[in-house]
């Protein structure tokens, strides 16, 4: 069998159609039910997995923007793939950070009694996830293309650094609320392997859904190269 | 630095005939205000905890008015590529832009600012990291619009995109600068505000320089 995209992307995806069912298995049958939280701690798994998804699908993404604007106008080709992985990974962050928004507060209304509070962490999530919903809106409706994607791409480079400075005003802002307990109990054996379950199925669906998307970006491109071939064609032709 | 003047010239001289940037501007704020009043007051007591916010919800809003037609002259006939041809580096033009609105924004709120203070009525106790809050505050604004606004000229959702790319941005100059102002107008906040001070201005800097970095690249595209 030739290696090519389509071919990982197959492979890929069919582990992930096995690796879900047999995550949410192990969530709800085989993992202990914790002994505070109760059955709700259960969410845990696919949250976590998901933000970590989430964050790298967006450092990706950033890096991509990076690379895509440090390459010259000449090298079309290098342009064009990070152009695809950019878009690609961003839409797949915005999907993934819809997870970790619903599953969060489901489990805060659970816990603390209340679905949101402005506390550091959560804010901080829902601000990158709007800075790149806004990354998808600028590709989606800045007009012409190259712009759009000049645009796109710097917002993206220069949300990276800055969320340094948004994490330390709303960390400040927030004042003195309690640090969400992260991962604190993950110590019993069953629990680990549930995670590890977890996430290994969150990250290779998420893999191959950017892989597919971008599968789907390179064709569109090629689209677009063609339309205007054959219309530089009728042109000369006229 | 001549190039720096004379972009910053014509966009002043034509300001001051038209007068098409500063008037929307002005009279934003000032509805803003009123609408602001019968938002959030019911009980004139509590005004300090409204007023540092609706002074940066202010100043946010009306420098986003300006940004969406700072660019506006250059899109018609395209002079924005005329303008990029001149012989100088695309960052002059960066930073003309960035200073022709801070000029204008300055203006607008010597006005809309002091009303703010009638209207709610609230007195400065700081008067000086007040205005420096409101100074470092909107340079980073003027940076990072000015930065999006430039690239977004040529496109027909700009109105909406601006905000939502920028205002994610900018959110730690507006918790500094509201905590900031809060501590000025004597909300009972036990606070220094010298660190808060000392964080916009490095998000200014590190935002302009950033914005120093990118602009070229991005307008090349």
């Amino acid at each position: 069998m030739k290696l090519s995209l389509d071919n990982v992307d197959m492979s890929i995806s069919i582990v992930s159609m096995c690796l879900l069912p047999t995550a949410l298995i192990l969530v709800f049958f085989y993992a202990p039910v914790e002994a505070t939280l109760g059955a709700s701690h259960k969410i845990f798994y696919l949250h976590v997995s998901s933000a970590i998804s989430m964050m790298v699908c967006f450092g990706l993404c950033g890096m991509s923007g990076l690379i895509f604007l440090l390459l010259s106008a000449r090298q079309k080709k290098a342009k064009q793939v990070f152009d695809c992985v950019g878009v690609a990974c961003a839409e797949m962050g915005i999907v993934l950070g819809a997870v970790v928004l619903t599953t969060g507060p489901l489990w805060a209304k659970k816990a603390w009694g209340t679905f949101w509070t402005w506390e550091p962490r959560l804010t901080l999530s829902l601000v990158v996830f709007l800075l790149f919903l806004g990354y998808v809106a600028l590709r989606s409706f800045a007009g012409s293309d190259a712009f759009a994607k000049g645009v796109a791409s710097g917002l993206a480079v220069l949300a990276m650094p800055l969320l340094y400075f948004i994490h330390f005003a709303v960390e400040r802002w927030g004042g003195a609320h309690p640090q969400v307990v992260f991962k604190g109990g993950l110590v019993e054996p069953k629990m680990v392997l549930t995670f590890i379950f977890t996430l290994a199925a969150v990250v290779f669906t998420s893999t191959a859904l950017v892989l597919a998307r971008f599968r789907i970006e390179r064709i569109r491109n090629k689209m677009d190269e063609v339309f205007l071939a054959l219309d530089d064609m009728q042109n000369t032709e006229v | 630095m001549r190039a720096f003047f004379s972009i910053l010239w014509k966009d002043l001289l034509i300001e001051f005939r038209t007068k098409d940037i500063i008037y929307p501007m002005a009279l934003f704020s000032l509805v803003l205000l009123v609408i602001f009043s019968f938002a959030f007051l019911q009980d004139p007591k509590k005004a300090i905890d409204y007023g540092p916010g609706i002074v940066w919800v202010c100043v946010l809003f009306s420098s986003t008015v300006g940004q969406n037609r700072l660019f506006d002259k250059e899109r018609e006939n395209n002079c924005l590529s005329a303008l990029l041809l001149c012989p100088c580096k695309p960052y002059t033009i960066f930073l003309a832009k960035v200073m022709m609105h801070l000029i204008l924004a300055s203006l607008v709120q010597l006005f809309s600012i002091p009303l703010i203070l009638v209207f709610f009525d609230l007195s400065l106790v700081d008067s000086l990291s007040f205005v420096a809050s409101l100074v470092l505050g909107n340079i980073g604004l003027a940076i990072i619009g000015t930065l999006f606004a430039s690239m977004l000229t040529n496109s027909k959702m700009k109105e909406v995109l601006l905000p939502l790319v920028t205002y994610p941005l900018v959110i730690p100059l507006l918790v500094a600068g509201v905590k900031v102002s809060a501590i000025a107008l004597g909300a009972p906040i036990f606070e220094d505000v010298n660190p808060w001070l000392r964080f916009m201005l490095g998000f200014d800097l590190f935002a302009g320089l950033l914005a120093f970095l990118l602009f070229e690249r991005m307008i090349r595209q």
